[in-house]
């Protein structure tokens, strides 16, 4: 390491402080309340993010998905502080991040409380991968003078690159550069890891490496948001938020039909009706006709054949994010059986029936989805209870 | 014109693979001289960035010498130990690469000043002032205080640009500076660099796979397998 980086000494004094807000969800580490940001243009005004609201908790690894234009990125640059909102409020790690609060502090809050990590590596080429490791930590001025490159090197081990550390990153090859990347983000320490298209350069082999250390992180609680394309990926993550035209895509629609396209998730987000049912109450009854299409957002229901003399038999509970109903929207006719709430209340997500069955038409591979679980079901009826397809 | 500044002699670079010796650079002899705008065009696999790594001393040679004359005062660049490499480099050569390496995090402005901090050459308040008159160079000044992500690829490259200016080097080397840039702004990075040689009296070494851009340089040369072909060789060649 050359001596004019060790003796470098920061300008200012970091003042990272911002102003907490006393009502903020105390799980959330991420929180966005009606975030709208609008671009203008020379063909107008266009909007971006139409009313985001959303929760990420402390520990979660979350996927952000969305065809280019839905809006990611810009809700990355609203989550880091790099862009403004237009309206509503960002609360990260219970800061207001956008009220009351200059650039340079939030860049020094953002040193302090953010990782990134680009598609793209951006390691300082004339320094060595230890170097440039122990830039953040010059930058915001932590951790005791000596002790940065212990640490660094610690970082550097933790990703596998402590052979390299004296390297510069044009002598290794580039998931390891992108290794070397990560390391950089977790220099100070930060709760929350925000990695836009982290492997959207790397080759399967490297993009797994950077997964697993991510799994590792989160592991150790920390927080991780990442933007990808890469469906290998959302499907390691707790959860995977869809952006569509700068709206969020209900969870449980997308998790219950991930057939589905995009647009039409976000209808039946638009359109879905809430409604909780209270421990064994009845949701659809035997013969009655069936109006709407039912996604279980929390909780358990119980699909129960009535057999003589009043005994029944339990086919299948389902539980979060599965659905029901729809045996009788796509085949016609009344219910086969009774569906009741389990032993805690159940909160579902309804779709009338109209408009499940014109979605239906447009999505001939969802159709095929549900065609398959719908014969599950079927089967499972027909064990239970020989008579119920005679009819 | 004619004050060499880079001097290739003999240069060899060999690489150990499982499979055997594998011969990267084949006895290079090249002169550079001040304010050259001189560019090293090849296939990949070439050897372009690995004599670029032979002239600002990131990689190790097999045979031969690199001697840089920077400021009148020439350096055997392979005889310095790894820490006098890196200060020497610091204030004498500028990279730029095909991806711009600007920290996502830091201002277009805090990109510039950092590189300055770290080799203490200005003090902080100078370092400031000194970093806007290099994005005015660039023509970036009025993004001076945005953050990477907000400017376009064109633009990122113009800052990494200004940020290699920012110990003022004599000698900048680009590693296909325009690989991931439209041609239009490609156009933009080759004006600058011209720019830079032509009136700042910098000498810029560029290698590029592309080899429409010969005409754009003030010299060129050819690297076919680890081999420096002459000029007139490379334009024998092509009427064949």
């Amino acid at each position: 390491m050359s001596s004019s980086t060790r003796q470098r000494t920061p300008r200012t004094k970091p003042k990272a402080d911002l102003q907490r807000v006393h009502d903020a969800s105390p799980e959330a580490i991420i929180e966005l309340r009606g975030v709208v940001k609008k671009f203008s243009n020379a063909a107008g005004e266009f909007t971006v993010l139409k009313g985001v609201d959303l929760e990420i908790n402390r520990g979660e690894f979350v996927s952000i998905v969305g065809k280019s234009g839905s809006g990611k990125s810009t809700l990355l640059n609203m989550i880091t502080g790099i862009d403004h909102p237009s309206d509503g409020r960002v609360i990260v790690n219970h800061n207001d991040i956008y009220t009351g609060v200059s650039e340079s502090q939030r860049s020094k809050w953002r040193g302090k409380n953010l990782g990134i990590v680009f598609q793209f590596f951006q390691l300082l080429p004339m320094l060595t991968l230890l170097e440039n490791v122990m830039l953040p930590m010059d930058y915001v001025d932590m951790y005791n003078f000596d002790l940065r490159p212990v640490r660094a090197l610690e970082l550097l081990e933790m990703v596998g690159l402590e052979k390299f550390a004296n390297k510069l990153p044009v002598l290794v090859s580039t998931g390891q550069q992108q290794l070397a990347a990560i390391a950089r983000a977790m220099a100070c320490d930060p709760p929350l890891l925000i990695a836009d298209e982290p492997t959207g350069n790397l080759d399967t082999r490297s993009a797994d490496a950077v997964i697993r250390i991510f799994e590792q992180f989160v592991q150790q609680g920390k927080t991780i948001v990442m933007v990808t394309h890469d469906p290998s990926l959302t499907s390691r993550t707790d959860r995977n938020i869809i952006l569509s035209d700068g709206e969020l895509i209900n969870e449980t629609i997308s998790r219950s039909l991930p057939q589905l396209r995009h647009r039409h998730m976000l209808e039946f987000t638009k359109l879905a009706e809430r409604h909780t049912f209270q421990p064994h109450e009845t949701i659809i009854s035997h013969d009655d006709s069936v109006n709407h299409f039912f996604m279980i957002k929390e909780g358990q229901v119980e699909v129960v054949l009535q057999k003589k003399r009043s005994q029944e038999t339990i086919v299948s509970q389902l539980g979060k994010n599965e659905f029901f109903g729809e045996i009788e929207l796509l085949r016609g006719g009344t219910s086969i059986a009774n569906v009741r709430a389990g032993t805690k209340p159940v909160e579902v997500l309804m779709i009338p029936r109209d408009d499940f069955k014109r979605v239906m038409d447009e999505s001939p591979v969802t159709v095929e989805a549900i065609g398959k679980t719908v014969q599950k079901r079927l089967d499972e009826h027909r064990m239970a209870d020989p008579r119920s397809l005679k009819r | 014109m004619n004050t060499p500044i880079v001097e290739l002699k003999n240069v060899s670079k060999t690489y150990s693979t499982a499979a055997g010796d594998f011969p990267a650079l084949r006895n290079i002899n090249l002169t550079v001289h001040l304010g050259e705008f001189l560019g090293i065009v090849g296939k990949s696999g070439a050897g372009k960035s690995t004599l670029l790594n032979m002239i600002n001393g990131v990689d190790e040679l097999t045979e031969g010498e690199v001697i840089v004359s920077s400021g009148g005062k020439p350096v055997s660049v392979h005889n310095l130990t790894e820490d006098e490499k890196a200060q020497w480099r610091g204030k004498t050569m500028g990279v730029v690469y095909q991806s711009f390496q600007l920290l996502p995090m830091l201002t277009l402005v805090e990109n510039i000043t950092l590189v300055m901090d770290l080799a203490e050459n200005f003090k902080p308040r100078e370092s400031r002032e000194k970093a806007l008159e290099l994005l005015r160079l660039v023509e970036i000044e009025e993004h001076a205080d945005k953050l990477p992500s907000f400017i376009s690829g064109g633009q990122q490259q113009r800052v990494a640009i200004a940020r290699a200016l920012a110990n003022d080097p004599d000698i900048l080397v680009a590693d296909e500076p325009t690989g991931s840039l439209d041609s239009i702004t490609a156009d933009h990075v080759f004006e600058l660099f011209s720019r830079l040689a032509a009136e700042r009296g910098k000498t810029i070494i560029m290698v590029t796979h592309d080899m429409g851009l010969k005409s754009r340089f003030t010299r060129h040369c050819t690297l076919v397998d680890g081999e420096l072909m002459s000029e007139s060789h490379t334009h024998r060649k092509g009427k064949q």
